[in-house]
């Protein structure tokens, strides 16, 4: 495990590289610096770092597929992970007859392709692989819609035995830490706007209307960043349910707030704003939006008819 | 004492000695609540269980505070006390340690963790209820000590209270923060008289209490005169922290309930999902604030959001049993009917007890968010 200095000096690394790269030059700087092996090493630090700072700086990498591949036992470099389509998070594939096939979304590129099947993981080689690139409401994210039909003779293993839950589970302790460092940054916007911005003869952010919408934004932000602490604590993949679906939420209560603190400016594209807005709409989405999972939640606890233990100190 | 063994061993006590700490099912007046947690104070102290997470100068046992925390949860999660009066512990009792005079804290502080004694909190006044700087109740020197004149209200269980931490005007009266000094008050002082109000819920938790010249002996100064604002800003976050992990506590066994008698289809899982992840947002706020605390850090303007987040979730939860008990809240009048109307009915000032959501989020405004001030 990191110590408190280590830590530090990492966090401010993590912080230069990802505020001066993005995409594949920020995937060259996090090889650079070794993030994959402080994954080995410390991996709450590293992902809860790395995401949080990723979000904040609106930064696209490979870090996910990574992770992903990381929870899997399989080291691979800058892979492409396929992920569940939007919305959802079941295995997007299955091996049947000889043949892989499954529907899904992944960052575009052109390596091989990480594919969880039943419960096996395997890389499946580009060419055997149909990609659709999406743009819609983030295009700066440089997702795909992916399908793949390929012979099992075409693939190789990587991993014989996937608990897929605990893939899933780590992956959401990700994105819900790109989300909440995404809010801190809308918080940030918002708050130096309301400073600077000047209406009947003060700062609006004398205005209580103002300072109660800022302080209903940090409130969220830390009911997540709370979450996520205990769910890292915690280790469960019921945690780590909470922690995404209470990220997703969050988002929704801070971009609307910043949002109106920001007004007119907020709403054009010469301002910031829009683009953790689509981002977080987007991230929200991936291994299962926050409505879906709040939904499942309110389901198996009326199924189960008590709440269980939560959290012991 | 590390926790996980103070866990086990408290939880085997609580077990073995269930039927004498589980309180009558008829027992739900405010009367029956308060004499209930006094009794299960007396048998954890005299256990030991009441002791420990407390300095040995005041009758503990020492070791972090985390084991407070743990009983306060264990107790109410079992429903063995109710987390309003068994709290008042956690709020008063560290202002008498930091500020008491010492040998006044060493006499006085048993008398509460055993259940003998019950205290208040004589801070809001019918002018003064969220600008607290504005007290008025003067406090006026005279030899050997204090002559106390004015009124408080929205005072908790001044009616069963032996003692009362008194915030009075000492300065000139605009002296605001500048002028407050704490006295520590018996409640038995000839002058005092208190009327306790009747509120929506049925429960007369909070009083009106008017002091006519109350003398109040010099050694039961609070901290130095005129500082008595320090000694607010220092009680104020511990009404923020421990003592809302047990609310947090009795939050998460009344959903709990709910869930075990509501009818299913009585409720959307959307709604059921919400409020679990509140709880579960509000008791990871809190448990890190627990542990902040337990490792010597300093509680400050941070657990506004604790109270911000308890006083969303414990209406979430209410008003879930609102929609799934509601024949129970609207016309029941059998006991458990009346205490889920109670509760319902008690969540609606969760956001106004215990320093409003609005002055919460004016604090987290300008001291967390640095937003100067609104003027």
């Amino acid at each position: 495990m990191m110590d408190a200095e280590d830590r530090q000096l990492f966090e401010e690394a993590l912080t230069k590289i990802t505020t001066s790269s993005s995409g594949a030059a920020l995937d060259a700087a996090l090889a650079d610096l070794g993030w994959a092996e402080a994954l080995d090493e410390d991996r709450p630090t590293a992902v809860a770092l790395l995401f949080e700072l990723q979000g904040t700086a609106n930064a696209t990498s490979c870090a996910l597929d990574v992770v992903l591949a990381h929870a899997l036992g399989a080291g691979v470099a800058a892979p492409m992970f396929l992920l569940p389509q939007f919305g959802t998070y079941e295995m997007p594939a299955v091996t049947a007859d000889g043949r892989v096939t499954g529907r899904g979304v992944a960052r575009s590129g052109d390596g091989d392709l990480v594919v969880v099947a039943g419960n096996a993981a395997v890389t499946v080689p580009s060419s055997a692989v149909t990609v659709r690139p999406i743009s819609g409401m983030d295009p700066d994210l440089g997702l795909a819609e992916i399908s793949v039909d390929v012979s099992t003779d075409a693939v190789k293993p990587l991993a014989a035995s996937v608990d897929w839950p605990s893939v899933v589970a780590l992956g959401r302790l990700a994105i819900a830490h790109e989300i909440v460092g995404a809010c801190r940054a809308m918080l940030s916007l918002a708050r130096e706007h309301a400073l600077e911005r000047e209406q009947f003869d003060r700062p609006i952010s004398q205005f209580q209307a103002i300072r109660h919408r800022l302080a209903e934004s940090l409130v969220a932000i830390e009911a997540a960043d709370s979450a996520l602490a205990a769910a890292w604590q915690d280790g469960s993949t019921s945690s780590a349910r909470y922690a995404k679906a209470i990220a997703g939420s969050s988002a929704r209560t801070v971009a609307r707030h910043a949002q109106q603190v920001l007004a007119g400016m907020g709403y054009t594209t010469e301002h910031p704003f829009h683009r953790y807005l689509r981002r977080v709409l987007v991230l929200d989405q991936l291994l299962g939006d926050s409505r879906i999972l709040t939904r499942e939640i309110g389901a198996e606890l009326l199924r189960a008819r008590t709440l269980p233990p939560m959290l012991p100190l | 004492m590390d926790l996980d063994t103070f866990r086990t061993q408290l939880d085997a006590w609580l077990d073995e000695h269930a039927s004498e700490l589980r309180p009558s099912a008829q027992a739900n007046t405010l009367d029956d609540h308060l004499a209930h947690v006094s009794k299960v104070k007396r048998l954890a102290f005299d256990a030991g269980w009441m002791r420990w997470g407390w300095p040995e100068q005041v009758g503990g046992l020492g070791g972090s505070s985390i084991l407070r925390a743990y009983l306060g949860e264990a107790v109410t999660a079992r429903g063995f006390a109710d987390p309003g009066g068994w709290s008042m512990t956690e709020v008063l009792v560290p202002t008498m340690i930091d500020f008491a005079p010492p040998e006044l804290a060493a006499k006085m502080v048993p008398l509460q963790l055993r259940g003998d004694e019950t205290w208040c909190q004589g801070f809001s006044e019918p002018g003064t209820g969220s600008n607290l700087a504005a007290l008025q109740c003067r406090a006026v020197a005279v030899e050997d000590g204090w002559r106390v004149t004015g009124q408080k209200l929205w005072t908790s269980y001044a009616q069963y209270a032996q003692r009362c931490v008194l915030l009075t005007r000492t300065g000139a009266p605009d002296s605001a923060h500048r002028g407050i000094t704490a006295l520590f008050v018996d409640m038995g002082s000839p002058g005092i008289t208190i009327r306790p109000l009747q509120t929506m819920n049925g429960r007369a938790e909070f009083s009106e209490v008017f002091f006519d010249a109350v003398y109040v002996p010099g050694d039961r100064l609070l901290g130095q005169v005129n500082q008595g604002w320090a000694i607010a800003m220092d009680l104020l976050p511990y009404e923020r922290s421990t003592s809302l992990w047990h609310r947090g506590a009795f939050l998460h066994r009344r959903l709990s309930e709910m869930l075990d008698s509501v009818d299913p289809g009585a409720l959307s899982p959307e709604a059921v999902g919400e409020a679990a992840q509140l709880l579960f947002a509000f008791r990871a706020r809190s448990r890190a604030t627990q542990h902040r605390l337990a490792s010597g850090g300093q509680l400050g303007p941070e657990t506004s959001i604790d109270k911000v987040l308890l006083a969303t979730t414990e209406q979430a939860v209410f008003d879930l049993v609102f929609d799934g008990l509601s024949e129970q809240v609207l016309i029941g009048d059998d006991v458990s009917s009346e205490e889920w109307r109670a509760d319902f009915l008690y969540s609606r000032a969760a956001t106004i007890y215990g320093g409003s959501s609005e002055i919460q989020r004016n604090i987290i405004a300008r001291r967390l968010l640095d937003l100067g001030p609104d003027r």
